[in-house]
């Protein structure tokens, strides 16, 4: 079901993305039909405390860096619980979906996303009680989704869900702590073509991340293939006291990996 | 009635006289044309690459054909001014469009086209986005342009016979792309790298930098008098050129391992790293920015 409406999707907007190829710009007409069919009818209300920043022109479709800041802090009773991430023009355009916590304070987010032509970036925040918000960014981009596959695909897969990740020293106990968060992973879009099928070669990508501090939820990521290969995450977090920071990370083929770090100051 | 559109059509298509190239002979029966310095996404108009030919006593071999098929036939022209000779070869130094989108100027002449062992694979996985992005940077410009794939792939090292002059092919391991190939004319002792060397115009980056700087010492042994680059001017002095690009490998990646190492985020790197570097190059700042956006994510892996 959900694929259907995804493809669906995909359809209605590739016929969209076709009839403004004449002017390469970001085509803002996508995201009426877009926001249509990811929360109907609901009214969505543009929010000044929700912030999308890129670049202009992004110098590669295939690492695009984008940060997403909520200055409304992570305990505030009508705090954003959850934020949609759109690349509006992508095939597949919901590229992730965070789900924050107290713990996360105030957030400031940066990642790296693919874009397949110039787009718009929509990020719509939920509250707890169902509210929505959103913030846009428009950036012109080419060619980040179907780009070629280079490499030997088991020697891909088996470096694939090493992490690496960083919390910024020296920590200070009860302050915002910055986390560095990488993930080896292709994030094969099922854009890409397979010369040996004659086909496309199947999606395979990492789906949800979660992180905990000493057993206590920080923050779950889930990812679409518009986020780009060896996924990268830096944010804060607000450890309490010394502990352990673990991160659970499962592929779209149910493959889990984890990961800790001792966090001391 | 079919046929006879068919054979107009076909009249039509092959005497449509294109204005030929300004070509340069370099060496005796070496001729290259100089592309402009432009960006790919901005006042691209499909000629920015060094293409040329070489001609032998029996037939002539091209080496890269420009960005369209446009600049394919303006070059093809110019080669019809200079010899009667058969076109036989049609060498493509590697994947980048403004190196391979001519090669329909040549179909008509039945060569061989000649590539690195990869360069096939590369234009069938480069091919959707290739046409996409220059039809919409080029339009009608980019009409007829299409990617030919070698009939005869190298894998390591290729000679061919241009009737008293021999052309030696080389396959390098992945560098600037990962379909490189060099080009050495024995008889002038004229070396074309391809974009293995880059002159004036910054170095852009796409395949393994790393590999590309440990493979810089092996091209600078190659014996050759003049070197054709694959963007910039021909020059004697060629192994200085090397040392010049590979000193901006070293700087780049130098810089992007330093922010690396102190949490300064690619963001910010790429407003930084060889900035050093900025008087030196044609086109640095978008193109820098470029390779460290490609570098930064290999680099954090080390």
């Amino acid at each position: 079901m959900r694929n259907t409406r995804l493809i669906l999707v995909a359809l209605a907007l590739s016929f969209l993305t076709m009839a403004n190829t004449a002017s390469a710009e970001a085509n803002p007409e996508l995201w009426s039909v877009l926001k249509q069919s990811f929360f109907g009818s609901k009214n969505i209300e543009p929010a000044d405390f929700m912030k999308l920043d890129g670049p202009k022109r992004a110098e590669s479709g295939a690492q695009v860096p984008i940060t997403l800041t909520i200055s409304k802090p992570q305990d505030a009773p009508d705090a954003i619980k959850k934020v949609y991430l759109f690349v509006d023009a992508n095939p597949i355009p919901l590229a992730a979906t965070y789900y924050f916590t107290p713990l996360n304070g105030k957030v400031e987010l940066a990642t790296r996303i693919r874009m397949e032509v110039d787009s718009y970036i929509h990020a719509v925040g939920e509250t707890a009680d169902g509210k929505l918000y959103s913030t846009d960014v428009a950036i012109r981009a080419a060619g980040g989704c179907g780009g070629g596959v280079d490499g030997d695909e088991t020697a891909i897969r088996a470096a694939s869900g090493k992490m690496k990740v960083h919390v910024d020293a020296p920590v200070k106990f009860g302050e915002p702590t910055p986390v560095t968060f990488l993930i080896k992973h292709p994030m094969f879009t099922g854009l890409q073509r397979d010369l040996v099928s004659g086909g496309y070669k199947p999606a395979f990508f990492m789906h949800k991340v979660a992180f905990t501090y000493s057993g206590k939820p920080v923050m779950q990521v889930e990812f679409g293939v518009a986020v780009a290969e060896d996924p990268y995450m830096r944010f804060s977090y607000l450890p309490e006291g010394p502990g352990t920071l673990e991160v659970s990370a499962t592929d779209n083929e149910g493959k889990t990996f984890t990961h800790q770090l001792e966090v001391t100051n | 009635m079919l046929y006879r559109l068919v054979t107009l059509l076909l009249f039509i298509s092959t005497s449509a006289v294109a204005d030929p190239l300004a070509m340069q002979e370099v060496a005796e029966g070496v001729f290259i044309h100089q592309g402009a310095h432009e960006e790919m996404n901005e006042g691209y108009h499909g000629d920015i690459a060094n293409i040329g030919f070489v001609v032998g006593k029996d037939a002539v071999a091209v080496i890269d054909t420009g960005g369209s098929k446009q600049v394919g036939d303006r070059l093809r022209e110019a080669i019809v001014k200079v010899t009667a000779l058969p076109i036989r070869f049609v060498i493509n130094t590697h994947i980048h469009p403004d190196h391979v989108f001519g090669n329909a100027a040549f179909v008509q002449d039945k060569p061989e086209f000649i590539g690195h062992a990869k360069l096939g694979d590369a234009m069938e996985l480069r091919r959707d986005i290739y046409i996409k992005n220059n039809t919409d940077i080029l339009g009608n410009a980019f009409a007829g342009s299409e990617l030919i794939k070698p009939t005869k792939p190298v894998s390591d090292t290729l000679e061919i016979d241009l009737g008293g002059r021999k052309l030696r092919l080389k396959a390098w391991s992945t560098a600037h792309t990962n379909t490189d190939l060099t080009v050495f004319d024995d008889t002038t002792s004229t070396l074309w790298t391809g974009d293995l060397l880059f002159v004036e115009r910054t170095p852009a980056m796409d395949g393994d930098t790393r590999n590309w700087l440990k493979l810089i010492p092996q091209l600078k042994a190659i014996p050759a008098k003049l070197a054709v680059p694959g963007h910039g001017a021909v020059t004697p002095q060629w192994q200085a050129a090397f040392d010049k690009q590979q000193h901006y490998f070293e700087v780049i990646l130098a810089d992007i391992r330093a922010s690396i190492a102190k949490g300064i985020v690619m963001e910010k790197t790429m407003d930084s790293a060889a900035a050093s570097e900025k008087n030196n190059w044609v086109l640095f700042n978008s193109v820098n920015r470029r390779n460290i956006n490609l570098l930064y994510p290999q680099l954090e892996w080390e």
